[in-house]
């Protein structure tokens, strides 16, 4: 009887094990077990949604999204995966064994679709999407890619968009940004990035255990990036384009009383469609073309001043009353300064302000600035926007650099000499300054005495952020030297002697300053800065050519572009 | 309420579930399965009927006819089987299939509860107590390793091992002398190397695959691998009537036979799997308090090992299903699709109730 009872006994314990291990697996895994259940039946087919586009103020798209079709297939059984992809690469074109060597190749789990073919031809993708019945497990995903409707017009301003790297995904990731996201690089791709940015959307589908579709479980729809409109004008960045291709530099042109940025143009410049298309040979050119062709020379280089920086030494002087408008210094051709000698290009004879400025006399500045001082110089540079970054909101912007005796003792252990100051009048010596720079500085004499911000966003999204620039300053000069600083630049293109005088068979009334920047070993550098209409400018110009020859070079790009800018109307 | 109607009730239960179940997991193939089930339940009922009126003692007169006819299946199964799934274990019957190792299973216990017990009304002390080894443990053992043998070459380990397993239990609950079963589990256990090379390839890969299904995840490994995942996303209100993924979608293989409860486990999670649970416990329960109300020792024996027969069955085949015991090809009682498990157990619950009118006799 016993036995019976134990037997019983055993039973019920049994029986209770095995209510027990139902517990363990059903209450406390069956999370786990439920998503494995679910990884078995849920498959995902991810759609994209288009990245923002970038406008510009008139409304005409400069980036936006084209569609393209991928070919995705469902792997699933193997009979049919044969005839499937026979016919497929018939309607394609591709050889059999490529596309089964593709897939072969990039099978990594049976439950993703994997692409066959990217951005195929429309006409083959309606041919395929007729063929369906028989291409069991073939889908033609539609997929927007970007599109690049100018070429390369103002490709440095946009940037292009690549893979993520891992720097900045280690930087990124808390943001949602995931490996194999596209980005951007360089211009506004990369620094609007986030706003730009599309989200992923896609149709989640029940499959059975061949993988087969037996249902769709829900849809996301994908959400598209937010457009930006520029303040940049296509008509006037085509002139621009036009007219400095072939010429290695840079041009600005920007709203003095706003700080909008019109245009701006770099040459050698890219395109940015390369990198869209993995036109792997293009690419490499432009990234080991010794000209650099990717880096935006108005903000990402910076160049010695030369004699523009002459502005930044006639306000310092007027300012501080080291010299008044009568004051006259003779120039003979050059100057001594202790053992060296500093030469002027020409012989002036005697030179007031209005005369130096307009026929750019390096005697008359030597000696002004000898009576400034270098620190008074470097002190009114940094009040004129020199020597840091000007805030635009593109990427990778230089700050430029501006000497001072402090510096020099602290950093060469030297210390400055008069000889130095000299040269820093002229706008040579260790200083550097870069294009937008030099035109925010014209813009303080364009709009009578304000140092603004540049900036190229005017909306996102609809929404206007130009209140979130920084504010625009009014500087501390005074009226009468701004006004006759402005008298002293219209005089350079009017004044017949006016190293600028070419502008003047112009229609429209153009000021501004020319520049040749000694940069040995190659060619000077030139410059000229100017804006225009004289009364009321609209527009302030910085041409610059990179080991272009003299400021002549310059000022004669810049006639072509405000001449071009006439007949189209623009002004 | 009577024991008789207990029985009956728990046993319509279990099998309407089960039918509910194999629709589930069948009616997308458009196969009548189902219907084909309910038509074996209702024979089974057939045969309940008919058993429960049957004098058990009769069978005491039959013990050894049945059981030259049980040898004599299965070598026609051996010799003329329908091969299914690898196996030989059917034999065709005009249109069925039966499986003799199921009618092996009742005739052994009938065999052994004859052997162990004494006919006659006045002396039904067990005589078990008196028998030496041999007679005592050799003897029967030859008896019951002849028709095992048959079925596990089948091949058929799970019946196989099954029987064996019934053999231990009676031979234990017979009270024969304890130091004879410790000889005979030192023997068993001695052998098992032995044992280990006559098994076949695949039986040694399910086995291996059950220490760790993840050996062999897309092969032996796969349908264990399932079932837990089947049984597991149940959680505890189960994913709901028609609605389990594993089964619908076909990830779970003999998903309406061997793997049944991973599919009611699916679907009806922990409370619905529990409930079954309870229902095949009752019933078990059921058989053995019938054996201790009999004072026929063969009636009891009987009982005891037709209970047993069951509660081995149902344990093996469940923990099968949550990989705590290798796969072994064993249906559910009542719930698996199959007729000849299902009328085999109607029959031996018919036998119980039996046992239990006559009870009074004594």
């Amino acid at each position: 009887m016993i036995r019976i009872k134990i037997i019983i006994f055993t039973i019920t314990c049994v029986f209770l094990f095995l209510v027990l291990n139902l517990f363990y697996f059903e209450v406390v895994k069956g999370n786990k077990f439920k998503e494995l259940s679910n990884k078995n039946c849920i498959r995902i087919l991810p759609q994209e949604g288009g990245r923002g586009r970038i406008i510009d103020r008139q409304g005409i798209v400069i980036v936006g999204n084209e569609l393209c079709y991928d070919v995705l297939i469902m792997s699933s059984d193997a009979k049919q995966l044969d005839k499937t992809l026979m016919n497929a690469s018939r309607v394609l074109g591709t050889d059999f064994k490529n596309l089964k060597n593709t897939f072969k190749g990039s099978l990594t789990a049976s439950s993703i679709p994997m692409a066959l073919a990217k951005n195929i031809d429309l006409k083959k993708a309606i041919a395929l999407e007729e063929l369906k019945p028989d291409l069991n497990g073939i889908i033609i995903q539609p997929r927007p890619q970007r599109g690049y409707p100018y070429g390369r017009l103002a490709c440095h301003v946009l940037g292009y968009l690549n893979e993520i790297d891992r720097w900045r995904l280690t930087k990124l990731a808390d943001y949602g940004y995931k490996t194999k996201d596209i980005v951007g690089f360089g211009g506004l791709e990369e620094k609007y990035d986030y706003y730009l940015r599309q989200e992923e959307g896609g149709l989640s589908m029940e499959v059975d255990h061949r993988g087969r579709f037996v249902r769709t479980l829900g849809f996301r729809p994908p959400k598209s990036g937010k457009d930006i409109q520029l303040t940049l004008d296509v008509k006037i960045q085509k002139i621009v384009e036009e007219n400095l291709s072939g010429k290695v530099g840079c041009v600005v042109i920007m709203e003095p009383y706003s700080g909008q940025i019109i245009a701006l143009a770099s040459w050698p410049n890219f395109n940015p469609s390369a990198f869209v298309t993995k036109s792997n040979s293009s690419i490499y050119d432009f990234l080991n073309n010794p000209e650099a062709p990717l880096i935006n020379r108005a903000i990402s280089a910076a160049y010695p001043a030369g004699s523009v920086f002459k502005l930044v030494v006639a306000t310092a002087a007027l300012e501080t009353g080291k010299i008044n408008l009568s004051t006259t210094f003779l120039c003979t051709g050059s100057i001594n300064v202790g053992k060296q000698k500093f030469s002027c290009w020409d012989t002036h004879h005697e030179e007031n302000l209005r005369d130096a400025i307009t026929h750019s006399c390096n005697v008359f500045f030597y000696r002004t600035g000898l009576l400034l001082g270098a620190q008074a110089i470097h002190d009114y540079a940094v009040k004129l926007g020199l020597s840091r970054g000007t805030s635009v909101d593109l990427p990778y912007e230089e700050s430029g650099f501006l000497p001072h005796p402090l510096w020099r003792k602290i950093y060469r252990f030297k210390n400055w000499l008069e000889g130095d100051t000299v040269n820093l009048s002229i706008g040579q010596g260790e200083l550097l300054v870069t294009p937008l720079q030099i035109a925010r500085m014209m813009a303080i004499f364009a709009n009578r005495g304000r140092l603004v911000t540049p900036y190229i966003v005017k909306t996102i999204a609809g929404q206007d952020v130009s209140n979130y620039q920084k504010k625009i300053i009014t500087l501390p000069i005074k009226m009468s030297t701004i006004d006759s600083i402005r008298e002293d630049l219209r005089n350079v293109v009017a004044d017949p002697s006016g190293t600028a005088n070419v502008l003047s068979t112009l229609s429209v009334p153009v000021s501004g300053k020319t520049g040749t920047a000694q940069a040995p070993p190659g060619q000077p550098h030139a410059w000229f800065i100017g804006f225009f209409p004289f009364k009321s400018p609209k527009f302030v110009i910085c041409v610059f050519l990179e080991h272009g020859g003299s400021g002549y070079r310059a000022t004669l790009l810049a006639k072509q572009i405000i001449e071009t800018m006439i007949q189209e109307g623009i002004l | 309420m009577a024991s008789y109607l207990r029985i009956l009730l728990i046993a319509i239960l279990i099998a309407s579930i089960g039918i509910l179940t194999i629709y589930s997991s069948t009616y997308q193939k458009g196969t009548k399965l189902w219907q084909q089930q309910i038509l074996w339940v209702v024979s089974g009922m057939f045969a309940f009927f008919i058993m429960s009126n049957f004098n058990y003692r009769r069978l005491w007169d039959v013990t050894y006819f049945l059981y030259g006819f049980v040898l004599i299946l299965l070598l026609l199964v051996s010799l003329l089987g329908v091969v299914r799934l690898g196996a030989q274990r059917w034999l065709k019957f005009g249109g069925f299939n039966f499986q003799p190792s199921e009618l092996v299973k009742l005739i052994i216990v009938i065999f052994l509860s004859r052997y162990f017990s004494k006919k006659s009304v006045d002396d039904v002390a067990l005589l078990s107590g008196r028998l030496g080894i041999f007679r005592g443990l050799i003897l029967p053992f030859i008896f019951v390793a002849i028709p095992v043998w048959l079925i596990i070459e089948q091949p058929d380990l799970g019946s196989g091992a099954m029987v064996l397993f019934i053999f231990f239990a009676m031979f234990y609950l017979a009270g024969v002398k304890l130091r004879y079963i410790f000889i005979f589990s030192l023997i068993i256990i001695l052998s098992l190397p032995l044992f280990w090379q006559i098994l076949r390839d695949y039986q040694k890969e399910r086995l291996l695959v059950f220490l760790n299904p993840n050996i062999d995840p897309l092969g032996a490994g796969y349908t264990l691998i399932q079932s837990k995942i089947a049984i597991g996303s149940g959680g505890f209100l189960g994913k709901g009537w028609l609605a389990g993924t594993q089964s619908q979608l076909h990830f779970l293989p003999e998903s309406h036979t061997d793997f049944i409860f991973a599919t009611l486990a699916e679907q009806w999670g922990f409370w619905g799997s529990a409930i079954l649970l309870s229902l095949y416990y009752l019933l078990i329960r059921e058989g053995f308090l019938i054996a201790q109300r009999t004072s026929d020792y063969f009636g009891r024996l009987l009982a005891l090992g037709i209970s047993l027969m069951l509660g081995i069955q149902v344990f093996i085949n469940i923990a099968m299903t949550m990989g705590l015991m290798p796969v072994v090809g064993i249906p559910l009682p009542l719930m698996s699709y199959g007729g000849s498990s299902l009328v085999m157990t109607f029959i031996s619950l018919g036998i119980l109730v039996n046992i239990d009118k006559r009870r009074a006799v004594f």
